[in-house]
């Protein structure tokens, strides 16, 4: 009994993180219409930022995790207008797109490899905390906050989507783009802070992670791999969708342990990713028409 | 001492060449956006390996490795036949992951991680090939009879209905043409040749484990194909050779490894960006990338 | 030559062809017209197999073709062109010809080691038929629309056929070319060609088509010779409606 609820928790742990990435990563497919593979790496540099500036530097940690999130920001808002923007005014098709962000991917693993070296490092705020313990299964006060964090984070996206302006613009963009410039919303606009929010997203993503586990150039692919399964399996074009998606990722890399030998783990999400973009390539909860082809 | 490093980058180069081309008849020439191309690479490595480890002549090995991966080539398009543009391209990299998971997790066949090593060497009807020289000898000669090969059916009738189903596949279907065969036809070329090329990889290497067969050689062949042009096979062999020069040229800026390694990766990353966004048809390709 | 029963087709809840009934004979030129959304086109993709039928069945000289898939039905002898000019943007037109005439390039092993065969004769004649004189090697992209339109056309005739569907031929096309294209339609009925037309330039249909039909809201409601469709009091309720 308690090694199901202990199951149950990791995938709650694992859910979180991969939603984390998710929805971000949904975010900007739902206004650009595009897959921004590269979103994975963002999650990286931010962990890696805050390792600098924490473990490295010395600065404060709420300070440095500050300075994190806003260079995340910037990171995801020069992606986009360096790289994406320029191609899209070229009407680059969206395959082009996707082989812009793996090179995009390649090319910030290899930038953060070449100035952090490719050693494990830590971010030693914690130190060795002992798990609580709930029932008979183990869980770390990092991981209850990750799992709080997220879910706050969601309710507030799911607020920020309806209620604010900007929120509304976004939808109101994912949904028709051309309706939503003759009514006079810039998308360049939009789909900038598109960029910026789910790269802010991503650093959130990245600083949790980079408490929970230790950092490797190279965790931004599996991490990716693991937001953008959640997000197909819930439905890419919908946050919610891909926030949902996830944890039932989360759980099936979990609970399905329990069967298959543990290094099946990442198999268990190539296999999902691959037998979903087959057979139900709009998700879960993805629109019927989307416009897309 | 130079001779015997030349020769060693002539064998690389052949035989990425031979990658590039193969993918570029699936991606140039018919539109198949395949980003899971190096699962074929990499099947053709662990099949070759296996067989001639258990016995079988190399002749025969390298044939059936390549044989082995165009089956997948036809698993690859049979699975994927419903998906359209982005959607197809991710399920082709979902693919390659899957593949990977394969030769990572049946460790009884693959050895997992660990990987195989002591490949030997081939022998071909008793010579005995175990010198570098000699072995440069047969990848050029099977290269050049693949790249052969491929040039005569890109220029044939069947090549031109490749290029069609590129351009227009609905336009295509409606003068008579099954575009859907054409495309299995193509997929299975495309693989079986890059499979040839994973036994030329793993009888050279003489190790292999599934990390050589992952992202980051993807983004290498995209890289290549992109750089050369798509549609032209001349431009698949030059940027063959410019992107596997490049590294050897960084050696002489006498960097640590350890700098070597993602620089090299950057470099590549850089020029892939470089090329879509300001020579988006490559060196030589006539083609645009749709 | 083409019997269409009883064929329907709704997306969702319109119903785009309604159980549509007619018969299309040998050897005349036929015009499906009938105001915008009256299902001209979805009935064409219907008959060319790029849609199902919900229901209905559809004969080609008896033999059964709805259903059957659309690059077969193009084999058994339907050749039609789009609304829209579709061509192969990096090939040129001697390919473009070549490929809609041959039925044996799919074939692989043959077409590797086979002499090259020359169709220039051939090619050459069909593009003076529909008078596109422009070199072979010229790419299709590079071409202006009513040459493309052209080349559709002569891609069509080229292609062995039983009928020629065509929608829209002379849609954007200038009124130079249009006189042109209707003498090329009158030469091809000379030899004896079967045509179906979707047109909406009344001028150009009552010019040369010996039979028409009209459809509006998916079914016929009226055909027969040019002179008295143009009387006809339902026709003009159609197009002038409610």
């Amino acid at each position: 009994m308690s090694l199901l609820l202990q199951l149950t928790i990791n995938g709650l742990i694992a859910g979180s993180i991969y939603a984390l990435v998710a929805a971000g990563f949904s975010l900007i497919y739902k206004t650009n219409k595009f897959m921004h593979f590269a979103h994975g790496a963002i999650v990286v540099v931010s962990a890696y930022i805050l390792f600098f500036l924490f473990s490295t530097l010395g600065i404060p940690f709420f300070v440095g995790v500050i300075l994190t999130l806003l260079f995340s920001c910037l990171v995801g808002l020069i992606v986009y207008r360096v790289v994406y923007l320029p191609l899209q005014k070229k009407k680059a098709s969206n395959v082009i797109l996707l082989i812009a962000s793996l090179g995009l991917l390649i090319l910030l693993e290899n930038l953060v490899q070449l100035i952090f070296g490719a050693d494990v490092k830590t971010i030693n705020y914690l130190g060795i905390v002992k798990g609580l313990s709930i029932f008979g299964a183990i869980i770390t006060p990092l991981q209850l906050v990750i799992i709080g964090v997220s879910i706050v984070l969601f309710v507030g996206l799911f607020y920020f989507m309806k209620k604010t302006k900007l929120g509304k613009d976004i939808r109101a963009v994912s949904d028709n783009r051309e309706l939503a410039e003759v009514l006079g919303i810039n998308y360049k606009r939009i789909a900038s802070w598109s960029f910026v929010l789910g790269s802010l997203i991503a650093g959130i993503a990245g600083i949790l992670i980079g408490l929970e586990q230790n950092l490797t150039p190279t965790m931004g692919t599996m991490l990716g791999i693991k937001g953008f399964t959640g997000a197909i399996i819930g439905g890419v074009a919908s946050v919610p969708g891909s926030i949902i998606g996830s944890y039932l990722l989360g759980f099936a890399e979990n609970y399905g342990i329990w069967f298959l030998p543990s290094g099946y783990k990442d198999a268990i999400a190539f296999v999902l990713l691959f037998l979903f973009l087959l057979f139900m390539p709009k998700g879960l909860f993805g629109k019927k028409k989307e416009g897309r082809e | 001492m130079i001779e015997a490093y030349l020769i060693h980058l002539l064998i690389l180069i052949g035989i990425y060449s031979l990658l590039a081309v193969s993918l570029n008849l699936a991606l140039g020439y018919t539109g198949l956006i395949n980003f899971g191309h190096i699962a074929f690479f990499g099947i053709g490595a662990y099949v070759s390996t296996l067989l001639v480890m258990a016995g079988v002549p190399f002749l025969i090995g390298i044939l059936v490795a390549g044989l082995f991966a165009g089956l997948f080539g036809y698993l690859l398009v049979l699975a994927t036949r419903k998906l359209k543009g982005d959607y197809f391209a991710f399920a082709t990299l979902g693919f390659a992951f899957v593949v990977y998971s394969l030769f990572l997790n049946l460790q009884s066949v693959t050895r997992g991680p660990l990987g195989i090593s002591g490949i030997p060497k081939p022998s071909i009807f008793g010579l005995a090939i175990n010198s570098n020289f000699s072995y440069l000898i047969l990848v050029l000669v099977v290269v050049a009879i693949s790249v052969f090969l491929i040039s005569k059916i890109v220029k044939s009738p069947f090549g031109r209905l490749l290029q069609a189903t590129r351009d227009d596949e609905l336009a295509l279907r409606v003068l008579g043409k099954n575009t859907s065969r054409i495309k299995y036809k193509a997929m299975i070329i495309s693989a079986f040749f890059a499979g040839i090329a994973g036994s030329l990889f793993a009888h050279y290497i003489t190790y292999i484990d599934p990390s050589s067969f992952y992202l980051g050689d993807v983004i290498l062949i995209l890289t290549i194909v992109i750089l050369g042009g798509l549609a032209t096979i001349r431009g698949s062999i030059i940027a063959t050779f410019i992107i596997l020069l490049i590294p050897e040229l960084l050696r002489f800026l006498a960097l640590p490894s350890s700098i070597l390694g993602p620089l090299r990766q950057i470099i590549y990353a850089v020029i892939l960006l470089g090329v879509l966004l300001y020579r988006p048809r490559g060196l030589f390709g006539g083609v645009d990338l749709e | 030559m083409i019997k269409i029963k009883n064929v329907s087709k709704h997306f969702g809840g319109v119903k785009a062809v309604n159980h549509c009934d007619f018969e299309i004979k040998k050897g005349k030129i036929n015009a499906l017209i009938g105001p915008n959304g009256s299902g001209k086109t979805t009935l064409f993709n219907v008959i060319s197999n790029l849609l199902k039928s919900d229901s209905g069945e559809i004969y080609l000289d008896g033999e059964k073709i709805s259903g059957i898939g659309d690059f077969k039905v193009s084999r058994l002898g339907i050749s039609r062109t789009f609304q829209e000019v579709r061509f192969f943007r990096n090939l040129s037109i001697k390919d473009h010809l070549e490929i809609a005439l041959r039925e044996d390039d799919e074939q692989l092993f043959k077409g590797l080691f086979e002499k090259e065969i020359d169709f220039k004769e051939r090619i050459q004649e069909v593009l003076d038929l529909v008078g596109l004189n422009k070199s072979l090697n010229t790419l299709a992209q590079d071409l202006s629309y009513g040459q493309k339109k052209l080349l559709d056309l002569a891609m069509a005739i080229i292609k062995p056929h039983k009928i020629l569907m065509l929608d829209e031929p002379v849609a954007g096309v200038n009124p130079k070319l249009r006189k042109k294209i209707q003498e090329i339609f009158k030469t091809l009925n000379k030899k004896g060609e079967t045509i179906l037309i979707i047109e909406h330039d009344m001028n150009f249909i009552m010019g040369i088509a010996d039979h028409v039909f009209v459809i509006d809201e998916g079914a016929i409601i009226a055909q027969g010779k040019p002179k008295a469709i143009q009387n006809n009091k339902k026709v003009l309720m159609a197009y002038l409606g409610e």
